[in-house]
């Protein structure tokens, strides 16, 4: 079994959309994170739903967990106003650290399963001639490494 | 012997002074040449009171360390901060007095690392909701940390070595140095009104979200919080009683930190938390490179010669000493300097009398006040910098020197008719 067979039709975004409708596909679709395109439609990055997380709540709040308990309901809803205006780009990290979630479409379920262990990222994007052919997400890949066992 | 022991102790500083390597490679690495070498032996190293390391001082930071790692868990300092900012309306120039206040307080008690790490965050998340830009409030806290350290025996590592040298007690401290901090508090909120003016703008709907944030919340667990303060308090008196009971202050923190852990249920990850052990080790090793300074006889001609240009005056000594170690400690660490300092002032009070211990007051002022100069001044200030950065609020090294020289130069200069006054034109 390859990449390709595992592989999902999976929704992808722009680099320069929106963050807020990054985050409410990611919410809609319950999906773990998304598949970012740059302008001339290569995938590129992967986007975690903890990333928007990440840049929704401010570091000082991340340091200190017990202003989180702290901060009411309209806090919050201040905190997620940040995603106001911003764009993709700006929620990704300027220096990606370690390889990207990406496969080709013949790789194997363990050459996968190396990728995400890798990159922590619950899902990898299958890419074919610069083109997303789908993903592969972790449950999937969960159920087809099991099912071998 | 001499040369060995002088030209590894100079290595090791300019190491220090350069950040070329880390400070801990740095100081065990120049006293493991010392006793290779065979400049320092195992006795002078590891037993000896005058040239061995000072383990009352390591063991009192190790106390304190436990015991300030437990109650910072408790979300104490959050609920007070917040508290405070609240009772302040949102006014931003109330709030930064408020602010300011609790972590002079809180550093008078606590090491000023750990009071700048637990109010930065509380102080970004006030000035986002009352509309301010946090980096004077910042700033105005960390130079607040570095001077309220100053006002007790273990506010500040570099005074925990001066009693330990110097034989002073928590008493000693209390009496002599913490009245002119409150006067120098005093004077930093002054000049914080002046020099962050612009940033106290007052914005009432913005200052009415304050009301939005629940302090109680913070508190995470009400019975640790209640052994735990009374631990400290325990602890604090302690300190206060350590004469009269016989036990060192290293002593107190040590039972203090062991009944805490005992009390508090928390296994060795939590109470170890705040033990910096690369802190101790660095400690260690400058202890051992020092003592070979003095076993060599190095420290003693030092004092000599110093002996000779202030002309054996204590009064001299003692406004050369606060000049010399304000200018110092503002481009080095204040920790080794005073560690270097610390038995030339021993050999100095020797030779000019040391009135009611001037000579340790002033070191103790000037290398205290001397970190607020610059931002390598003090590990506080780097630590500041540091988080401001993290949440987009980058300092650069001119714009705090820009306030923090003026801070320096202010609170030593009021420290002078401090010192002649209470020690020299009346006695």
């Amino acid at each position: 079994m390859f990449a390709r067979d595992l592989a999902e039709p999976y929704p992808s975004i722009g680099m320069d959309d929106a963050a807020l409708e990054a985050a409410h596909a990611m919410a809609r679709d319950h999906l773990p994170g998304i598949v970012v395109c740059e302008p001339d439609g290569r995938p590129t990055r992967i986007l975690p739903g903890s990333e928007v997380l990440r840049f929704a709540i401010p570091p000082y709040v991340q340091d200190d967990e017990g202003l989180a308990r702290v901060i009411g309901q309209r806090g919050v809803e201040r905190l997620m106003g940040q995603l106001h205006g911003r764009t993709v780009r700006e929620l990704l990290p300027e220096h990606p650290q370690g390889a990207l979630a990406m496969c080709g479409p013949e790789d194997t379920l363990l050459e996968v399963a190396v990728v995400m262990a890798r990159t922590h990222s619950p899902l990898v994007a299958v890419v074919e001639h610069d083109r997303l052919v789908g993903c592969v997400t972790l449950p999937r890949l969960l159920d087809a490494l099991l099912a071998l066992a | 012997m001499a040369v060995i022991a002088i030209a590894v102790f100079a290595t090791v500083y300019v190491l220090l002074a350069t950040e070329r390597v880390h400070r801990v490679k740095a100081a065990l690495g120049g006293a493991g040449l010392l006793l290779a070498a065979g400049v320092v032996d195992f006795e002078d190293a590891f037993h000896s009171p005058e040239t061995g390391v000072a383990w009352e001082v390591l063991f009192l930071l190790v106390g304190m360390m436990v015991i300030v790692g437990i109650l910072r868990q408790t979300g104490v300092f959050e609920y007070v901060a917040i508290r405070a900012v609240k009772r302040a309306g949102g006014r931003p120039f109330r709030v930064l007095v408020q602010l300011v206040l609790i972590t002079a307080l809180a550093s008078a008690g606590l090491d000023n690392v750990t009071t700048i790490l637990l109010i930065a965050p509380v102080t970004l998340l006030v000035c986002d909701r009352i509309g301010v830009p946090p980096v004077p409030f910042l700033i105005a806290e960390v130079m607040a940390s570095n001077i309220g350290g100053t006002a007790t025996l273990i506010g500040d590592p570099p005074n925990i070595i001066i009693a330990s040298r110097g034989d002073l007690t928590f008493n000693d401290f209390l009496v002599h140095v913490t009245p002119v901090v409150v006067v120098l508090v005093v004077a930093l909120i002054g000049l914080c009104r002046v020099m962050f003016r612009s940033a106290f703008r007052f914005d009432p709907k913005r200052a009415a979200e304050l009301a939005d944030l629940d302090e109680r919340e913070a508190i995470t667990d009400r019975g640790l919080l209640l052994r735990a303060s009374l631990v400290l308090t325990a602890v604090l008196v302690g300190f206060v009683l350590s004469p009269a009971i016989g036990y060192a202050p290293a002593v107190v923190a040590l039972l203090g930190a062991g009944v805490l852990v005992l009390a508090s249920g928390l296994g060795p990850r939590d109470y170890l938390a705040d033990v910096e052990a690369p802190t101790l080790l660095f400690f260690a090793g400058l202890f051992v490179m020092v003592g070979a300074l003095i076993k060599v006889g190095a420290i003693d001609r030092l004092a000599e010669w110093a002996t000779v240009a202030t002309g054996g005056s204590a009064q001299t000594a003692t406004f050369v000493l606060l000049g010399t170690s304000a200018v110092l400690s503002a481009v080095i660490d204040n920790i080794p300097y005073v560690a270097t300092m610390a038995p030339l002032v021993d050999a100095l009070s020797r030779e000019t009398g040391n009135p009611d211990s001037v000579l340790w007051w002033a070191l103790a002022l000037g290398a205290d006040l001397g970190g607020n100069a610059t931002v390598i001044g003090a590990s506080a200030n780097v630590v500041m910098l540091g988080i401001a950065e993290r949440n987009g609020h980058r300092i650069g090294f001119w714009q705090f020197a820009r306030y923090g020289s003026i801070v320096t130069l202010v609170t030593v200069l009021l420290c002078v008719p401090y010192l002649w006054l209470r020690y020299f034109a009346f006695a």
